[in-house]
């Protein structure tokens, strides 16, 4: 290396090199600049979504649904020919937050469209804000009764069912049954949440006026870690059918007191904790998971539109199975879309009366709305049956005739 | 009768485990002021840790307290010597930020690790109840108890028999007696801050078998346990074991006679209850200068 010029010229070239390097690779840039300028500019949708904090899980998951349909509708050219770009930012969990985010991305970032956030509890004040400034407020979650109430027309929520509404489908499975095989006696543990209590009041109510008991009813608030006392009161009752509230560790944390406690109930209702696949079989055990129902708003097998694809692309992207929160949120995305493509442009109002008035198929199945946005369909009664998970109601789209019933004992 | 004995044995197996968690955040403020509002963090650290031991290699969750325990320790003494001992002599409230911002860094690196889903550690013994008489002792909470009581005599004894311990104790109760008799403000600190992460080890470890846990999940802890360690007075060890027996029992009573909604309102009542008879908490000394 001594025989060449010292290291100067040669660093000189590699400097010019890079230039030259970076100039070209611009220059390569430039042709699909002018590709986007043709097509119009990118298509902003602003979310605010619970990515840290207690709503962590559900928000990461919402967070992919989205990024699967953006990815899956800019393979395809994107709506109204304009690449779909999603302005995702943070709200901590927090109601606070929340508002600010959504305040900004309307009147700062001037974004084209809005979709919602996670829980009711973050829908609630983030929809006010989206209606204050008469912009469409899909939301992928949020069926509390009380987000009804205020009368909103800008609101629409992407799921078949409202909260109390999600109980028919298994007290319609209970009609169904011999009066001999329905539970005599009922337990209703309910965690103090918008999306679990209304379930279970309602649940209660409609199973009292058939004639079944109850025996012992209690809400519980979020941060209730030990279930050991509650089972321990269940076991000494013994109720036929345990339905309750549970959000998720509730969930998990109840079987696991009633399989220490040695009291295995004839049937076993939970709202949305065994919705949660390997998290809660890991929880509980998976030989305990036999025969525990719940409502679900969408299932991996469903033959809905584009859900075979959403599936495929949820696994290669994240090699596991899709959560519900993921697809809850692709099917809010679908439902903008669809509005936004019928109408032709990102006009509000239009897109609002569009969807007043019209059915849109989402991979939940076909979507339509009252006029205060609440949905009008009916949720899936799932049933864990062999370490999976399968659809037992309504009778039209249950994916096996076959019911676990009653309950086998804890394994 | 059944019932209740029922109840308090559960009660009082929570109460156990509660006062191990409480016992390094109760230590760590004796010896240095500090409220270490990261010790939730450093417990839900510990529970992640446990349960990919279980989980890759099948160890028992109590177990690998063997392995997590020499690991936070390790990790208290850097944390201490990296950034507690820059705010030294600074007002307790600095303590409060500094070790928030830890517990959310703590936090932000478990999502972006272990990822935002719950897990608990279910090794097969964790269904299972010994029964005495008609009272059931469920098994995990029996061991978790056991592992409790065992670091809490240790810790005991550490404080009260050997010399590390009788240093510690100087440094609390008179910083300026113990450096005259040449025991060393830092490196105590060091130690003290040490051995009160490293309870968090098989505390920890008891947690990934007992809860479903999150990376979010050291809010919930973090208050419980304060609660604990104020009801019991700042600083006492014994303090801390009875606040959490009270707590324990409260949960378990509450729920079993009054309602579940309640049960943990209960505790709090008690704990306003205590502090308008005794401010400084039911172990906790009265200082001189609280009396100005």
């Amino acid at each position: 290396m001594t025989a060449h010029s010292p290291g100067q010229p040669a660093r000189t070239l590699a400097v010019i090199a890079s230039v030259a390097a970076l100039m070209l690779a611009a220059c390569g840039q430039r042709p699909s600049e002018i590709r986007a300028e043709e097509t119009g500019k990118p298509l902003v949708i602003g979310v605010s979504l619970p990515l840290t904090g207690d709503f962590a899980q559900p928000g990461s998951e919402a967070r992919r649904g989205y990024e699967i349909w953006r990815d899956m509708v800019n393979a395809k050219g994107g709506v109204l020919r304009r690449p779909v770009e999603l302005k995702i930012v943070d709200d901590a969990s927090n109601q606070d937050t929340v508002v600010a985010d959504y305040t900004k991305l309307i009147t700062q970032d001037r974004v084209d469209l809005l979709l919602g956030t996670f829980s009711s509890l973050l829908n609630y004040p983030a929809s006010a804000v989206a209606e204050k400034n008469r912009m469409v407020f899909v939301e992928p979650a949020g069926g509390a009764p009380d987000m009804f109430t205020r009368g909103f027309k800008y609101l629409f929520f992407a799921q078949p069912a409202t909260a109390p509404r999600q109980a028919d489908v298994f007290v319609n499975w209970i009609k169904s049954l011999p009066e001999g095989e329905r539970p005599g006696t009922a337990a209703y543990p309910s965690q103090d949440d918008p999306f679990a209590l209304p379930v279970i009041k309602s649940m209660r109510e409609q199973l009292e006026a058939l004639g079944v008991r109850t025996v012992y009813s209690e809400v519980y608030p979020a941060d209730t870690t030990n279930f050991q006392s509650v089972a321990g009161t269940l076991a000494s009752r013994k109720p036929d059918l345990v339905a309750q509230g549970a959000v998720f560790e509730d969930g998990v944390g109840m079987v696991r007191s009633l399989k220490q406690l040695g009291f295995s109930p004839k049937m076993l209702f939970q709202t949305s904790a065994p919705s949660n696949s390997s998290q809660y079989s890991d929880g509980v055990g998976v030989d305990s998971t036999e025969g525990v129902f719940y409502t679900v708003s969408w299932n991996e097998k469903a033959g809905t539109p584009l859900n075979a694809e959403f599936v495929a692309a949820y696994r290669k992207a994240h090699d596991a199975p899709p959560a519900e929160d993921a697809a809850d949120a692709f099917a809010a995305a679908q439902v903008l879309q669809a509005a936004v493509e019928a109408v032709g442009s990102v006009d509000q109002d239009k897109i609002k009366d569009w969807l007043h008035a019209n059915t849109v198929q989402t991979l939940l199945g076909p979507l339509s709305w009252k006029d205060n946005g609440e949905p009008e369909g009916s949720f899936l009664l799932a049933q864990w049956q062999g370490g999976k998970v399968e659809v037992v109601g309504p009778p039209e789209l249950a994916t096996t005739k076959t019911v676990v019933n009653p309950k086998p004992g804890w394994k | 009768m059944a019932h209740f004995a029922q109840a308090v044995v559960l009660g009082l197996l929570i109460g156990g485990v509660y006062a191990l968690m409480a016992s390094g955040l109760t230590l760590i403020f004796g010896v240095m002021r500090i409220i270490n509002v990261a010790q939730g963090a450093f417990l839900v650290l510990v529970a992640m840790v446990t349960w990919w031991l279980w989980n890759r290699t099948g160890i028992d969750p109590i177990v690998a307290a063997v392995v997590t325990t020499p690991m936070m320790f390790g990790f208290g003494w850097v944390t201490y010597r990296l950034l507690i001992s820059r705010i030294r002599g600074a007002p307790a409230s600095m303590s409060v930020l500094l070790t928030f911002g830890l517990a959310l860094v703590i936090e932000g690196v478990l999502n972006l690790t272990a990822g935002n889903k719950f897990k608990s550690a279910a090794p097969p013994y964790f269904e299972e109840s010994f029964r005495v008489g008609s009272v059931s002792l469920p098994k995990a909470q029996a061991f978790g108890f056991l592992a409790a009581a065992g670091v809490l005599a240790v810790l005991y004894w550490v404080l009260n028999r050997t010399w590390t311990g009788r240093a510690i104790r100087a440094a609390t109760q008179n910083p300026p007696g113990a450096a005259l008799v040449g025991v060393s403000a830092a490196g105590t600190a060091a130690l003290a801050f040490a051995i009160g992460s490293a309870t968090a080890g098989v505390g920890g470890s008891i947690l990934s078998v007992l809860y479903p846990f999150f990376p979010a999940s050291h809010y919930e802890w973090i208050s419980r346990l304060l609660g604990i360690v104020v009801l019991g007075g700042l600083g006492s060890l014994a303090g801390a074991v009875a606040g959490a027996v009270v707590l324990g029992l409260a949960e378990t009573l509450t729920a079993t006679y009054g309602s579940l909604g309640w049960s943990t309102l209960v505790f709090y009542l008690v704990i306003m209850a205590v502090l308008l008879v005794r401010p400084q908490g039911l172990f906790g000394a009265r200082l001189r200068e609280d009396a100005a």
